[in-house]
């Protein structure tokens, strides 16, 4: 009698995982059928002529980037040069060095002839103390901050203090801008009258490119799987997810890689919260609620097109961090704003984006490792569950494989990034197999990542960077 | 007790897997063909730069430039944008012109019918660089279809403006009416004097977006002979377009009574304070700089950096900072004095 509870458990819990998984394909499904039909439309459309005329627009809004470093003297010098071939008309660069313990300070100060300025900061949103403020000599729109260890939102908060312009992003060390990123980003906001208060856009892997002084020479593909699985993953996510979400200002990420905020709006929902760890999702889903509560038509909107190229994790120590990080970063965004989920007053975010991101994004990886363990107790139990076994698996292929290979297909059909047939082919192939390998370690890695904020651990890896430009 | 639900799963992946299979077989012979049309044009370019070039040069128009198949007419489109940006000259551009009238108007005229959108924009593009004006009726008749997108209603409102064609005004007026100040702006600067002056009577009937483009076009032409028409604007209308018009007025640099404009320094809107700021400087109005480092002290960022600039414009300018910067207590004023005081020598 005991036996045959247990079975029914282990059925019913079957079950409950297929159901899920069958609940979240549809879903996937419907976002699928939304972007391509959006990213269609553009196929071979000849992209610089749409943003040449911004140029010479000299209503253009002026945009000051911001560009955090903490013990980034490798890499510094670099990241500023590349952003200083950047093709838009009027911007300022400000560096926040975040009580670096290294020598990022002296390099840009010496390389760039920087000089001290007395200067008066307004403090719009909190930050920690500023040192030092210096200007450089040879060019007077690059600043560089020198304040207090506060880490990365903090030293977004002083940037965003101290910036002079209406607009900002944030640019992480490691990331190289396309040339014409700041045209096309900002291009939703100048279309829109300002209705448009934050756009974001797509984030590429730059492992395998070609870069010299920040700008991409070639795209190419990496050799190692770990990374072309990356640029899989970061196909699926940013064409199938965001602009299907993007349609129905249902977004909630602008990627902490990219993103244009309109200054005014981010100061007055605060700024960057400084205790979590995922301060680029949770100012997103802060201003989603500001509006919201005001009863503003203001949007947040993503740009298909590829506009910054960022350097990810090439072994699995480095990935593993990143996952456990990420998902936790996830989850404090959507706890602190808890509120939001099923409250009729924040609309479809409170009936879709919330509900989507608590159930396939948070909880999905969990009902996921869940399944390939029930995987693997069926083959032990035999019989019937063998069956069990099998449809689980052929759920997961569609939920893992086939939607990757389907965001492959789709990025060849409209925005034809790749130049070589061979690449195609061998993205293609490679997601075939992601059901198999390096889908179930990313679940188990953001499975960590909860186990890790249930036994309270604060800690969290940071990238070793090599340096993508040469 | 699952086999039917597994046969239908199992149906549905290998049918799902084919499906993708031949799909990436298709992507992979159109990506192949792609890549060898683009090879294609590569060479035909080679062909033709040299007479291509000759011709625009010297106007003598060899043999061997007779465009018939796709990739020859791209290649020839191609060649002609890239000298479109590289020659200078009036008659250089001319003879691009009269190249691109031959050999691509029939070319542009069927892929303006075309299905995709991407073709019709790339088209709408050429049409206008290229300057064919013998396709406006074809792009006139792009408003007679049904599903016209935003993006190509506004670039076919743009070619229009700048062959001047004699429908702007009453599409704009009438169909087009809601569109943004970036869109109308984008519009109204293709339009020649004449064409212009029609909107500038037309004033009182635009809505706002188009009244503020209208005086943005004025201040960057920075015609005097507008500046009675702004001034009246300014004096008529309140909130958005008075603020506007006192910001083209600031563009354009002169007025006629600068004593109607010094109030505004105490307005109680800053954009009212900053323009005001912005005005005295660019006339030079010495009586205004006592209102002017009264606005060095403002609360807010624009009209202090406004102030700052504006005190800098005068020839002692440098000497009115310093003396701040020695002696106010206000330290955001004597930030913005130090700013100014260091900024671009």
């Amino acid at each position: 009698m005991d036996d045959l509870q247990w079975m029914e458990i282990v059925t019913y819990f079957g079950w409950f995982i297929a159901v899920y998984m069958v609940v979240v394909i549809a879903f996937y499904t419907v976002i699928l059928v939304i972007s391509s039909f959006q990213l269609r439309r553009e196929y071979q459309l000849d992209r610089t002529r749409t943003y040449e005329d911004y140029t010479n627009e000299i209503y253009t809004k002026p945009v000051s980037i911001i560009v955090p470093a903490y013990n980034e003297e490798a890499g510094i010098v670099q990241s500023v040069r590349s952003l200083l071939s950047i093709n838009y008309p009027v911007y300022e660069i400000v560096v926040v060095n975040d009580g670096s313990k290294d020598n990022t300070v002296k390099k840009v100060i010496e390389q760039y002839d920087m000089k001290e300025i007395q200067k008066v900061v307004r403090r719009q949103v909190d930050s920690k103390p500023i040192k030092k403020i210096y200007q450089s000599q040879i060019l007077p729109n690059l600043f560089l901050i020198d304040k207090e260890n506060g880490g990365k939102a903090d030293a977004l908060n002083a940037g965003l203090n101290f910036s002079h312009y209406p607009y900002f992003c944030s640019l992480d060390g490691d990331s190289v801008l396309e040339s014409d990123a700041f045209l096309k980003v900002m291009k939703p906001i100048i279309d829109s009258n300002e209705d448009v208060i934050a756009s974001g856009g797509s984030v590429r892997i730059a492992n395998g490119c070609d870069i010299r002084n920040g700008n991409i020479l070639k795209i190419g593909l990496s050799d190692k799987p770990i990374v072309i699985m990356q640029i899989i993953e970061y196909l699926r996510a940013f064409l199938m997810g965001r602009i299907g979400l993007s349609r129905h200002n249902l977004l909630l990420i602008i990627s902490g890689a990219f993103g244009v905020f309109s200054k005014y709006w981010v100061v007055e929902a605060g700024g960057y919260k400084t205790d979590t760890v995922g301060e680029d999702m949770e100012l997103v889903v802060r201003l989603h609620s500001l509006l919201k509560e005001r009863g503003l038509k203001k949007k947040i909107v993503y740009v298909p097109d590829p506009v910054c190229w960022t350097e990810v994790p090439e072994d699995f120590t480095f990935l593993r961090k990143q996952r456990r990080r990420w998902h936790r970063g996830l989850f404090e965004s959507l706890w602190t704003h808890r509120k939001m989920l099923f409250n009729p007053k924040y609309g479809a975010i409170g009936f879709i984006s919330f509900p989507y991101f608590w159930i396939v994004e948070f909880f999905g990886p969990i009902v996921e490792l869940a399944g390939y363990l029930f995987i693997i107790l069926c083959l032990f139990l035999g019989g019937i569950y063998i069956e069990f076994a099998i449809l689980i698996f052929l759920l997961s292929l569609f939920y893992g494989s086939l939607f990757s290979m389907a965001a492959v297909l789709l990025e060849e059909w409209s925005l034809t990034k790749y130049p070589k047939v061979s690449d195609i082919i061998k993205l293609f192939l490679y997601s075939l197999t992601e059901t198999l390998w390096y889908r179930p370690l990313t679940v188990l890695w953001r499975c960590e990542g909860i186990w890790q904020m249930i036994k309270g651990d604060k800690s969290w890896g940071e990238m070793k960077r090599k340096g993508v430009s040469q | 007790m699952l086999t039917s639900e597994l046969y239908g799963l199992t149906l549905a992946a290998t049918g799902l897997l084919s499906i993708l299979f031949i799909l990436l077989f298709y992507l992979l012979v159109r990506k192949a063909f792609s890549i060898r049309e683009r090879n294609q044009i590569e060479i035909e370019k080679k062909q033709y730069e040299e007479p291509i070039f000759t011709f625009l040069v010297d106007g003598q128009l060899k043999r061997g430039v007779t465009p018939s198949t796709f990739t020859q007419k791209k290649a020839v489109e191609e060649l002609l944008a890239k000298f479109a940006g590289l020659l200078e000259g009036e008659q250089e551009k001319k003879r691009i012109f009269e190249l691109a009238q031959i050999h691509l108007s029939d070319f542009y005229r069927i892929r303006l019918k075309s299905r995709k959108w991407s073709d019709r924009m790339n088209a709408l593009f050429h049409i206008e660089d290229f300057k064919i004006r013998s396709l406006e009726g074809n792009i006139i008749s792009l408003f007679e279809k049904k599903k016209i997108t935003r993006d190509e209603a506004i670039h076919v409102l743009r070619i229009l403006a700048a062959f001047q064609s004699k429908e702007i005004y009453s599409l704009l007026l009438d169909r087009f009416n809601s569109l943004s100040t970036y869109e109308y702006r984008n519009i109204l600067t293709r339009l020649d004097e004449n064409h212009f002056d029609q909107f500038v009577l037309g004033f009182n009937k635009c809505g706002i977006p188009m009244q503020s483009a209208i005086l943005d076009v004025m201040g960057t032409e920075r015609k005097l002979k507008y500046v009675s028409f702004i001034e009246s604007v300014f004096r008529a209308y309140s909130g958005e377009i008075k603020i506007r018009a006192l910001k083209t007025l600031g563009e354009i640099g002169y007025v006629k009574d600068i004593d109607l404009y010094l109030p505004l320094c105490k307005s109680a809107k800053w954009e009212e304070r900053m323009m005001a700021a912005k005005l005295i400087g660019v006339l030079r109005e010495r009586k205004g700089i006592p209102d002017l480092k009264a606005l060095l002290h403002d609360s807010n960022w624009w009209v202090r950096s406004q102030a700052g600039q504006s005190i800098k414009s005068f020839s002692d300018g440098e000497k009115v900072l310093q003396s701040i910067l020695e002696t106010s207590s206000d330290t955001f004023a004597r930030d913005m004095a130090w700013e100014w005081l260091h900024k671009g020598d």
